[in-house]
């Protein structure tokens, strides 16, 4: 059994739907919304019959009442496939306090690959550094989420961050819409991070971000002197922190707001998280926004 | 400043325990592997300047806090009299002025400046401790060891005196006293800077500065200033008196303080003989001199009295005390040839109708024996005196009688006093030789007592001839040239006019310059008959000869008889009967500027104390260890809030939660 998998807390979230935001085009039947018609009990419009059709689609009322020829099309419903961009760069080996940023993604990750794929959805994983990595691709099988947690369980964080060039080859990998869940402390050039979403958006990817720092990375509260030593690139600084604390707060908060304005640029779902906060109702909210708001 | 326990000044210290723990913070740093590093970057680079001053601020709180606790602990005590050094004071050397001026109040109801700086000085010892504190007083001029400083007010020697003070030889006593007294010594020198008593121009000034200079162990000088406002004063001041007959004329003075505005009425009563007369003066300003004339009782062949206006500001300068002998004729002689100059001269001389005044004319030849000493003064319009002649004169001049030399008409290499007679010389034709300059103060053509001048300016010559020599010129001739000339040998007066009282030589026989020039000198040299009577306290003829004593004749006031040496009053000493009155330059009211008081006292690093005789600041020397404490308390509160975090920090935890609002999608 794994660490980072909480089943109380699966079993308590199994009852919530992962819900995506936008129609998925999945290889299989499924729960969630597909943008072509189907079979499924909802309907969606009337067309005129075109030579071709599958007459056994034709619209008899409707043929009686207007002596017309009508086919009665109903939306189609496939399933969802997820992508888990994990970024494994140094930087998310920090832990101030509590535990690291990195076993806070994994927590995420893990909890919502088993819902989605409980559902019947497919959950895929890429981990990437300075190159992608690994990756697992998404499968539905319940014997895949083994691999799914396996690998996220070897992951260990190392080197710069990849996850901007990760997110463009994802981009054109990926033929047809899927869910990209980015869990990342995004600490690079938010420019880039935007121009790397806009691409998944270009796609027609539904993307959520779980952006994840550390309380002391936000508080940034030393009571002495320190040595700072960068975990990607191992650049050290000596510095009295109550001295710079308030630029580092200014250039902190000036980051965090590009960030939130290029995913809310590219209609991504953007979550700041403290890896402090508690993993339940966080994801409690996070798959209830994403509720169709007749099921809320 | 000084410190009564200075071994707790090592605690200061203790300042640098706050810098040293900074420091060896900054070397015990913590490492820490972090992951945010762009933002901590960006913060090591923006983070200079304000940043940096504050942290330094807030170092400098705490230090300066520390620093100041060591120095309250240490009893500071502060004023401008104590000046900073860690080490006690041996040995305090007080100057006092005891001069008449030194008694005005600072304000109605206050103690005079003496006795408030006196009592300040007591304090200031009793602060200092164990210093020896030795007196020199401006009257007696002699150092006295003050065995307790308590008992510096009651003590005779730093009494009230009507005399004068003169600092340059109270400074040189002290340079003397100095040299023989090893230690750390201060000079603090109390004194209402009053420039008659200083004499900024005294070259004896270089003399004792140069004696503080020599000293095995230079001593501090602290100036104790005691200016400043004071209660409103009249002064009345004697300037001279002479007897006339049955009249005594007394030259008097009035003068107001500086503050004194508009008309002024003064009652002045004139107490002779047991009777009292009272007369009101109106002063049209701050100063009114004038004549008093006071008859005296038929027949008295000798008297005293004295003149008062009513006590002010200042009771020491509001009676003018005069004395009188027997009445004597003013003689002169007129040493000259016959002719229209001598004429002219007698006329001045001794005008018709002055029995007082008599005069004769003695021929150049038989001057000699005519020079005798109870002539007023002597005319001189001959060649300039040789052999002994010359002798006889110079005599005359040294006992105090006065000399007027006019031209002698002719060029002559004969020299008196190594003084001559230039060629004589003629204005060009159709022009005069006119007076334009002279002093309106001094001399013979000072302006009246009521100040209308003499009418020098109707002064016309066609001849002249200029005194040669060591002279001070006191008028002038309008191409610059000396028309009336001053040289003062020994206790006498020797005058030279440039032309003669001849129709050939200028208009002086009108008597506008030359009656009053004359009257003048011969008043001056009489008044060496009546200086006897008179004289300023603390001057020579003041003082007891070998086998007098001294009975003081009237009833004014309360004399204090330990001072009676040194007090204004009507005195016999021995046979003499002599007023002593303050001396007039105590009523002057110039006060020593800074700049003087800087070129006197050069070299030797003074500390000045202003405001010394108010009576508002209760002390010389506080203790000052409270206002340390506050500065303690309020370097900690400047430390505290400095070191408050400032509101954007404290909400940014807050404002990150913010953040996570609803996505753009489901909004």
């Amino acid at each position: 059994m794994h660490s980072f998998i909480d089943n109380d807390l699966l079993s308590r979230l199994g009852s919530l739907p992962i819900e995506s935001r936008v129609p998925m085009m999945g290889n299989v039947a499924g729960k969630h919304r597909s943008p072509h018609r189907g079979s499924s009990v909802e309907f969606a419009e009337y067309r005129k019959y075109v030579p071709g059709d599958d007459t056994r689609r034709l619209d008899w009322k409707a043929f009686a009442r207007s002596d017309r020829f009508y086919i009665k099309e109903f939306e189609a419903d496939t399933n969802l496939r997820a992508y888990f961009v994990v970024d494994a760069s140094g930087s998310m080996k920090f832990a101030g306090k509590g535990e690291s940023k990195i076993q806070y993604a994994r927590r995420i990750a893990a909890s919502l690959a088993y819902l989605l794929v409980n559902q019947g959805d497919a959950a895929g994983l890429s981990i990437c550094t300075d190159k992608l990595r690994l990756e697992v691709p998404p499968s539905r099988r319940a014997a895949h989420l083994e691999r799914f947690f396996s690998t996220l369980g070897k992951l260990e964080p190392s080197g710069e961050t990849g996850l901007i060039p990760a997110l463009h080859t994802i981009a054109e990998k990926i033929g047809q819409r899927a869910f990209v869940v980015i869990l990342s402390d995004l600490f690079t050039d938010p420019a880039l991070l935007g121009e790397a979403l806009q691409h998944l958006r270009y796609r027609k990817h539904d993307i959520s971000v779980f952006h994840l720092m550390d309380p002391l990375e936000i508080g940034f509260e030393f009571d002495r002197p320190h040595r700072f030593v960068d975990l990607e690139d191992g650049t050290a600084l000596v510095a009295e922190p109550n001295l710079i604390a308030d630029e580092y707060k200014t250039a902190l908060r000036e980051f965090l707001t590009k960030v939130r304005a290029k995913c809310n640029d590219a209609s991504a779902d953007y979550q700041l998280v403290t890896t402090d906060t508690p993993l339940e109702p966080l994801l409690r909210d996070f798959l209830t926004a994403r509720l169709p708001k007749s099921k809320h | 400043m000084l410190f009564l326990s200075p071994a707790l000044l090592w605690f200061l210290a203790a300042a640098a325990v706050p810098i040293a723990i900074h420091l060896i913070n900054r070397r015990r740093h913590k490492t820490i592997q972090w992951a945010a590093m762009q933002f901590l970057l960006k913060a090591s680079r923006e983070s200079r300047g304000k940043k940096k001053l504050r942290h330094i601020l807030i170092l400098a709180c705490r230090a300066l806090g520390i620093a100041a606790l060591a120095l309250a602990a240490a009893r500071p005590i502060v004023s401008g009299l104590i000046g900073w050094g860690g080490g006690s004071i041996d040995t305090v050397v007080l100057l006092l002025d005891r001069s008449a001026s030194m008694e005005i109040k600072p304000g109605d109801g206050l103690e005079a400046r003496r006795q408030i700086v006196i009592k300040k000085v007591r304090d200031a010892m009793n602060d200092l401790g164990a210093a020896r504190l030795v007196l020199i007083d401006s009257a007696s001029n002699k150092p006295q060891e003050i065995p307790s400083p308590d008992i510096l007010p009651e003590l005779s020697a730093a009494a009230a005196t009507d005399t004068a003070a003169d600092f340059p030889m109270l400074l040189s006593r002290a340079a003397e006293f100095l040299s023989d007294t090893p230690g750390r010594a201060e000079i603090w020198m109390a004194s209402d800077l009053q420039s008659s008593n200083w004499h900024p121009g005294d070259e004896r000034w270089s003399a004792a500065r140069a004696s503080i200079a020599a000293l095995p162990q230079k001593p501090a000088l602290r100036v104790l200033s005691l200016t400043g406002a004071t209660a409103q004063n009249a002064a009345l001041s004697l300037l001279g008196s002479r007897r006339s007959g049955d009249e005594l004329l007394i030259d008097l003075e009035v003068l107001r303080s500086g503050e004194a505005r508009g008309t002024a009425s003064v009652p002045l009563t004139t107490h002779l003989n047991g009777t009292r007369t009272t007369e009101t003066l109106t002063l049209p300003g701050q100063s009114l001199r004038f004549q008093k004339r006071v008859a005296l009782p038929p027949g008295s062949e000798t008297g005293h009295g004295w003149l008062s206006i009513p006590s002010d500001g200042n009771p020491r300068d509001n009676a003018a005390f005069f004395a009188f002998g027997p009445a004597r004729p003013v003689k002169s002689i007129i040493v000259s040839p016959p002719g229209e100059s001598a004429d002219y001269l007698a006329l001045a001389a001794a005008p018709p109708g002055f029995g007082s005044l008599s005069t004769s004319r003695v021929d150049p030849a038989m001057a000699a024996s005519a020079i005798t000493a109870d002539l007023a003064a002597i005319l001189w319009a001959a060649p300039l005196p040789t052999g002994p002649t010359a002798d006889a004169l110079q005599r005359f001049l040294a006992s105090g009688g006065h000399v007027l030399f006019l031209p002698p008409g002719s060029a002559s290499d004969a020299a008196f006093l190594d003084m001559k007679w230039s060629a004589p010389g003629e204005a060009p034709a159709g022009k005069f030789f006119i007076l334009t300059d002279w002093n309106h103060d001094d001399g013979p053509l000072r302006d009246g007592i009521d100040g209308t001048p003499v009418a020098a300016n109707r002064l016309k010559a066609i001849r002249r001839q200029m005194p040669v020599g060591d002279t001070a010129p006191l008028a002038r001739w309008e191409d610059g040239e000396p028309a009336i000339a001053r040289r003062i040998i020994d206790r006498g007066t020797a005058w030279f006019l440039g032309s003669s009282p001849d129709y050939a030589w200028s208009n002086l026989g009108d008597a506008d310059v030359l009656l009053p020039a004359v009257q003048r000198i011969l008043t001056a040299g009489a008044g060496r008959f009546d200086a006897s009577y008179l004289a300023s306290v603390g001057s020579d003829a003041a003082r007891i000869l070998p086998g007098e004593t001294r009975t003081r004749l009237d009833d004014h006031g309360d004399p204090d008889p330990a001072n009676s040496e040194y007090a204004s009053g009507v005195f016999r000493l021995g046979d003499r009967l002599i007023a002593l009155n303050h001396p007039p330059s105590e009523d002057a009211p110039e006060i020593l500027s800074r700049e003087s008081l800087d070129a006197v006292l050069d070299g030797t690093a003074y500390t000045l104390l202003d405001q010394a005789g108010q009576s508002n600041d209760p002390s010389l020397a506080r203790d000052v260890w409270r206002a340390f404490l506050i500065a303690v308390l309020l370097f900690l509160i400047a430390e505290a809030l400095l070191c408050l975090p400032k509101k954007e920090t404290l909400n940014l935890k807050s404002e990150i939660q913010n953040q996570k609002s609803p996505s753009p999608i489901s909004s």
